[in-house]
C-alpha cells in the first residue's frame, strides 16, 4: 500500500523517503524496545530498535525527509522534562539506510 | 483397530514386504515398503502398539527402503531410501537400515508438512500444557526429552513440534526417542525398564539409538496440548541447572531459526510464531544431572 506525500515536506527539489510498495509493516513487541518487524517483500524478520520502528510508522502514515523525520521523533520522544531526548538527522539518516538495506524504505523523488 | 503387535514377526515382514504397511503415526499413515529384517525387527520392537490401517487405505507418505542391487548384494550390502520415486539420500550400509527408517520418517514431515509450523524441537505435556525445547544438535535436546517422558510427562515428539496454523495448539506426533552417542547408556541407566533398540555404530551421527516411545504417549497421540513453555536447552558438564528468564522476542528469532517452514509459511508462519510466543514463557536452562532438570520441569508453572 502506497502511503501518500505530507505536502508540507515535498517543496521540490528534495528528496523524501517512504516504506517500499508491498510493506504491510506487520510487527510485534513485548517490551516496548525491541521490535519483531516481518518483511513482506523478502520473507524475513527483522528485530528492530523503536526507534527504527516509530521512523516506519511516520513513514508509514506520509513521506518524509529526514529532517522532519528527525524533528518528528524528537517531538515523540520529548518527556517534557528539558534533558534533550533528541534524534539527530544524522542518527535519522543511519537508520535509514539500514532500513533502506533491509527493502523496508527507499527514497522518493518528491 | 489393529495395531503392530497383533502381527506375528512374520506378518509383519511379509506385510512390509508386500503391499507395504500402513503405519499410523499421529495423524500420518506412511505405506512403509521394505524386505530388510533389521526394518522389520525395529517396527516390531518400537512400534508395537501403533495402529495400522487397510492395505488399500490412503497414505499421507510413500517411502521404500530396500537393499541396493547388483554386487552391493553380496559386497558391503547397502539399504537405499525411496520417497514418492525419489531418493534424497545416499545409500547407507545395511546395519543402518533403522536409523536410516527413522530418519526417513522425519523427513517426510519436515519437507511436507507444511499445514502446520514446524519447529525442529522436542515437545513434551503435562497437565495440558506443553513444554517446547528447541536447540541445535548437542543441547542434549532429546536426552532431555527421554528422560522427561519416563518422568511422568508425555512425548509429544522429540523432533519435530507441530504448531497448528489455526488454534496454536501443539499436534502430538510421537515416535522412537533418537539418542546419539554417550546419551544411549546414560538413558539406559536412567531408565532401565525403557525399550531401547540396538545401537548402531559409525553413522553420520555418530553411534545412534532409539527409545520406545511410551505406551500411554502413543495412546494419546490425538490428544492436543498447549503451548506454556519454550525452553532452550543446554547441557553444560558439572553444571547446576539454571533456568534463566529469556526475552521474548529473542527466544522468537531462536525460534524462527530452529524452525523448517517458517520462512516457507511467510506471513503465516510470523502470526503463528507470534501466537505460540504470546501463549509462553520462554527460557534458557543449563543443567548437567537429568535428576535436577527434571526437578526443575516439574517446578515450571504455567503462565
Amino acid at each position: 500500500m502506497a502511503s501518500e506525500i505530507d505536502p508540507a515536506a515535498c517543496q521540490a527539489p528534495r528528496r523524501v523517503w517512504g516504506v517500499m510498495a508491498g510493506q504491510l509493516l506487520r510487527s510485534k513487541t513485548w517490551d516496548g524496545a525491541e521490535h519483531l518487524l516481518y518483511n513482506d517483500l523478502s520473507g524475513d524478520t527483522h528485530l528492530l530498535g523503536a526507534d527504527a520502528l516509530d521512523l516506519l510508522r511516520l513513514l508509514q502514515a506520509a513521506d518524509r525527509d529526514e529532517a522532519s523525520l528527525a524533528a518528528a521523533l524528537t517531538a515523540a520522544a520529548d518527556d517534557g522534562d528539558g534533558d534533550g531526548d533528541t534524534l539527530a538527522p544524522a542518527a535519522v539518516a543511519t537508520i535509514l539506510a539500514d532500513l533502506a538495506r533491509l527493502s523496508l524504505v527507499e527514497r522518493r523523488a518528491c | 483397530m489393529l495395531t503392530v503387535s497383533s502381527l506375528t514377526r512374520a506378518e509383519l515382514g511379509e506385510r512390509l514386504a508386500r503391499p507395504g504397511l500402513r503405519l499410523q503415526t499421529g495423524s500420518f499413515v506412511t505405506c512403509i515398503g521394505s524386505a530388510i529384517p533389521a526394518v522389520a525387527d525395529g517396527i516390531a520392537l518400537l512400534y508395537a502398539e501403533y495402529p495400522l490401517q487397510d492395505a488399500g487405505g490412503f497414505a499421507d507418505f510413500h517411502v521404500s527402503l530396500q537393499g541396493s542391487g547388483g554386487l552391493r548384494r553380496w559386497v558391503r550390502p547397502q539399504v537405499r531410501f525411496d520417497y514418492d520415486g525419489t531418493r534424497p539420500f545416499e545409500p547407507l550400509p545395511v546395519a543402518q537400515a533403522f536409523a536410516l527408517f527413522e530418519w526417513s520418517m522425519n523427513y517426510c514431515v519436515s519437507t511436507r508438512v507444511h499445514g502446520y509450523l514446524l519447529l525442529h524441537a522436542a515437545v513434551v505435556e503435562r497437565d495440558g500444557v506443553a513444554a517446547i525445547l528447541p536447540a541445535p544438535p548437542g543441547s542434549g535436546k532429546s536426552t532431555l526429552c527421554a528422560a522427561l517422558v519416563t518422568r511422568g510427562w508425555r512425548l509429544l515428539s522429540d523432533e519435530l513440534t507441530m504448531v497448528r496454523l489455526d488454534t496454536g495448539e501443539i499436534q502430538p506426533l510421537p515416535r522412537p526417542v533418537s539418542l546419539k552417542n554417550a546419551s544411549i547408556e546414560l538413558m539406559r541407566a536412567f531408565a532401565p525398564q525403557a525399550v531401547f533398540s540396538r545401537p548402531v555404530n559409525a553413522t553420520a551421527k555418530g553411534t545412534v539409538a532409539h527409545m520406545k516411545a511410551p505406551t500411554g504417549s502413543v495412546r494419546r497421540a490425538q490428544e492436543r496440548a498447549r503451548p506454556a513453555w519454550i525452553v532452550f536447552p543446554r547441557y553444560v558438564a558439572g553444571a547446576a541447572p539454571h533456568l534463566a528468564p529469556m526475552a521474548p522476542a529473542r527466544a522468537f528469532m531462536q525460534v524462527a531459526e530452529n524452525a523448517f517452514n517458517y520462512s516457507l509459511l511467510a506471513a503465516a508462519g510470523f502470526k503463528a510464531l507470534t501466537r505460540l510466543v504470546d501463549a509462553s514463557t520462554c527460557y534458557q536452562f543449563t543443567y548437567s544431572m537429568l535428576d535436577d532438570a527434571i526437578d526443575v520441569f516439574d517446578r515450571l508453572t504455567p503462565p
